[in-house]
């Protein structure tokens, strides 16, 4: 591998299961994954070191992830946003556009799709 | 005839208004030789419409008639001619209009009525000998006043074309109850010709009346005399019951007693059709809102079993790439060293590039969680069984921990994610119920307190806890179903079990979940009621008896 630093991604959602199975979906795709089943954990890993994407889950307790991702957003700008939910809850297009949400995607997620946006996302 | 009793705009015991004329003349009440006084002559002048005698007041100088007119409004002036230049001033200053000027003449000629048109006069009559003239054109002139009038119920042209034309059912009945007339609208509703209804007791003709015992004259008396309004069905000849709605009041005579009723009534089946539409929107919202719960309860292991498929795909593909190198390998073995080596040092890449130490391990993984998923989703699949299971038409003994348990299990995936759940289930003999019915009022109850918590957790940001507790009371089950939410204003506390009434956004609930709720723990003969303090909660509690007495399905 070269010295070029890998982009790091971060992965939020309540569900472990989740975690894993995106994890096992993105292992090979040349990222530095970091998982969290807090929005807490999410906040400080967003806090402890650089993250160039974060793909959150939206539904969990005590904060959506739309929220988490208005708070990364608020600390680290520069960090690429994300969601993946698997309830078809409206979310506000205005809203999104607002925090610079660059993609939603729903579970269960097509897995080139996933790669693709991801791709997209950190590349751009 | 004169005085301060007849202010214009006094009004009759029965509310109707009485015309107002006014006498300009030297000597009021004065007769004239051979013939009645003008007062005598005009007091007889019975209002067209309705009978009354028009109320009549005396002035003698144009001023007192002038001010009179701005008291208050006067429809029709006679004015003596033989008041000379008093009689010329009040036509010059009222002029024609509001009220009507009759200029009584009393010498001849058509140069003085022409003389008195200009001044302003609607008309000049000769004072012939019984004032007839003086009669017929006064009568014709408070018709053209009347017309005037700012509207009233005595201004109406015809009060029965009205009632023939009215689409609203109307009876009136006499102090038995009989009916004594029935407009067309009502021949329709009630299935019956107006002669067939003639005489008939109107009571008679409906069934399930909320309130029958007044619907005759001899209630119009005991319940005094305020209207009232109802619901009932009619029992129309071919058989058909249609749901009317009812207002009736007393008809009150001259003494101030009850003569009899009139009852105004409307064919309610569309509405009520439109109620039952509206019942089943209700019901639909709460499964939608169900729905999306369960679909994301779904959608959480389905997400993860569908990649996870994907995932082991790939391992398996992986893994036949490093198998067709053992094949190779041992197809090699025995043959030249070199070949052996070469298919040796294949297999190590193969093995290395494939990482099989961590697909083995997390092949196994990959499929223990995936376990763990189908199984959630089983799980799920049979709590949606278990909770809508479909009532038979008959009462069976349910256990209500089970209706309450199987229903929160529904509910749960919609709000775990704001709400902690406390159960303290006690022992409950079984009772006899339509559990299908109570999950419906278990599921309106928790989603409610769902809402409420999801309300004041939007405020301060904290999560809610909802708790269930059922206790066995003497002959009997409670069951209580609290929240730490929003709490319910005072002002909509005795207004939350009425259909329609809601706070929720337009779209968010059809208002009729409690009334809903209410009426089938009303149909159990049981009770259901609240307490809530606005940010503290609210609790349901909700009573089931053991009885298996079946209330409130007693039609006639």
């Amino acid at each position: 591998m070269s010295d070029v630093r890998r982009p790091v991604v971060l992965l939020v959602d309540d569900e472990p299961r989740i975690l894993s199975a995106l994890h096992r979906t993105l292992r090979r795709e040349g990222y530095e994954l970091l998982t969290a089943e807090t929005t807490q954990e999410a906040l400080r890993l967003v806090d402890a070191g650089p993250v160039d994407c974060v793909l959150s889950d939206h539904k969990m307790p005590g904060m959506t992830g739309l929220e988490l991702l208005e708070r990364v957003a608020s600390r680290r700008p520069e960090t690429r946003r994300m969601l993946i939910t698997g309830w078809n809850v409206e979310i506000d297009r205005d809203e999104l556009a607002r925090l610079g949400v660059l993609a939603v995607l729903s579970k269960p997620w097509d897995d080139a799709e996933l790669k693709a946006t991801l791709r997209a996302a950190v590349d751009a | 005839m004169t005085g301060e009793a007849n202010v214009w705009g006094e009004r009759d015991d029965r509310g109707r208004r009485r015309a107002c004329i006014l006498i300009a003349e030297p000597e009021p009440g004065e007769r004239r030789p051979g013939g009645p006084s003008l007062a005598f002559a005009l007091a007889s002048l019975a209002d067209p419409a309705d009978d009354l005698a028009p109320a009549i007041e005396s002035v003698t100088t144009w001023s007192a008639c002038i001010d009179r007119c701005r008291r208050g409004p006067v429809d029709l002036v006679v004015i003596d001619e033989a008041l000379g230049r008093e009689a010329e001033e009040i036509v010059a200053r009222l002029r024609r209009g509001a009220p009507e000027l009759i200029v009584l003449q009393r010498g001849t000629g058509d140069g003085a009525a022409l003389a008195w048109f200009r001044r302003g006069a609607s008309e000049c009559v000769a004072a012939d000998r019984d004032l007839a003239a003086l009669r017929h054109a006064a009568r014709e002139r408070l018709e053209r006043a009347r017309a005037r009038r700012p509207g009233g119920a005595e201004d109406l042209p015809d009060a029965r074309g009205i009632l023939q034309h009215l689409g609203s059912a109307l009876v009136i009945v006499d102090e038995e109850g009989a009916i004594a007339f029935a407009n067309p609208a009502a021949e329709r509703t009630l299935g019956l010709s107006r002669e067939a209804l003639h005489g008939r007791r109107f009571r008679d003709l409906l069934i399930e009346a909320t309130e029958p015992a007044s619907l005759g004259g001899e209630a119009a008396s005991a319940h005094g005399l305020e209207s009232r309004a109802g619901e009932a069905r009619v029992l129309r000849p071919d058989g058909h019951a249609v749901p009317i709605a009812l207002t009736w009041g007393p008809i009150v005579g001259a003494n101030g007693a009850p003569t009899g009723a009139v009852a105004v009534f409307q064919d309610v089946s569309l509405t009520q059709e439109w109620r039952s539409h509206a019942l089943q929107t209700e019901k639909m919202a709460s499964i939608g809102q169900l729905a999306a719960g369960v679909a994301h309860e779904i959608n959480n292991p389905m997400g993860f079993i569908h990649a996870n498929l994907f995932q082991m795909t790939e391992y398996v593909t992986d893994l036949r790439q490093v198998w067709s190198r053992v094949e190779g390998l041992l197809k090699a073995i025995g043959g030249d060293r070199s070949l052996v080596e070469r298919a040796a040092g294949e297999l190590a890449g193969a093995v290395e590039e494939a990482d099989v130490g961590f697909l083995l391990q997390d092949l196994a993984k990959a499929i223990r969680e995936s376990q763990e998923g189908s199984e959630r989703i089983r799980h799920i699949v049979q709590d949606l069984r278990d909770f809508s299971h479909q009532d038979t038409g008959e009462r069976v003994l349910a256990d209500i921990n089970q209706c309450l348990d199987s229903t929160a299990n529904i509910v749960w995936p919609m709000m775990k994610h704001l709400v902690v759940l406390s159960k303290n289930y006690g022992e409950l003999p079984p009772v006899p119920c339509y559990p299908m019915q109570l999950k419906q009022v278990f599921m309106n109850l928790l989603v409610n307190a769902y809402q409420a918590i999801e309300e004041s957790s939007a405020r301060d940001g904290r999560i809610g806890t909802v708790t269930l507790a059922t206790v066995a009371i003497e002959d009997g089950v409670r069951v209580e179903i609290s929240d730490t939410g929003a709490g319910i204003a005072r002002e909509h506390l005795d207004r939350i079990f009425d259909p329609f009434f809601t706070t929720k956004k337009v779209g968010a609930g059809t208002g009729l979940g409690l009334s809903t709720s209410f009426n089938i723990v009303r149909r159990h003969g049981g009770t259901l009621s609240v307490d809530s303090e606005p940010g503290r909660g609210t609790t349901f509690c909700l009573q089931l008896p053991l009885l298996r007495e079946e209330i409130g399905s007693r039609s006639a």
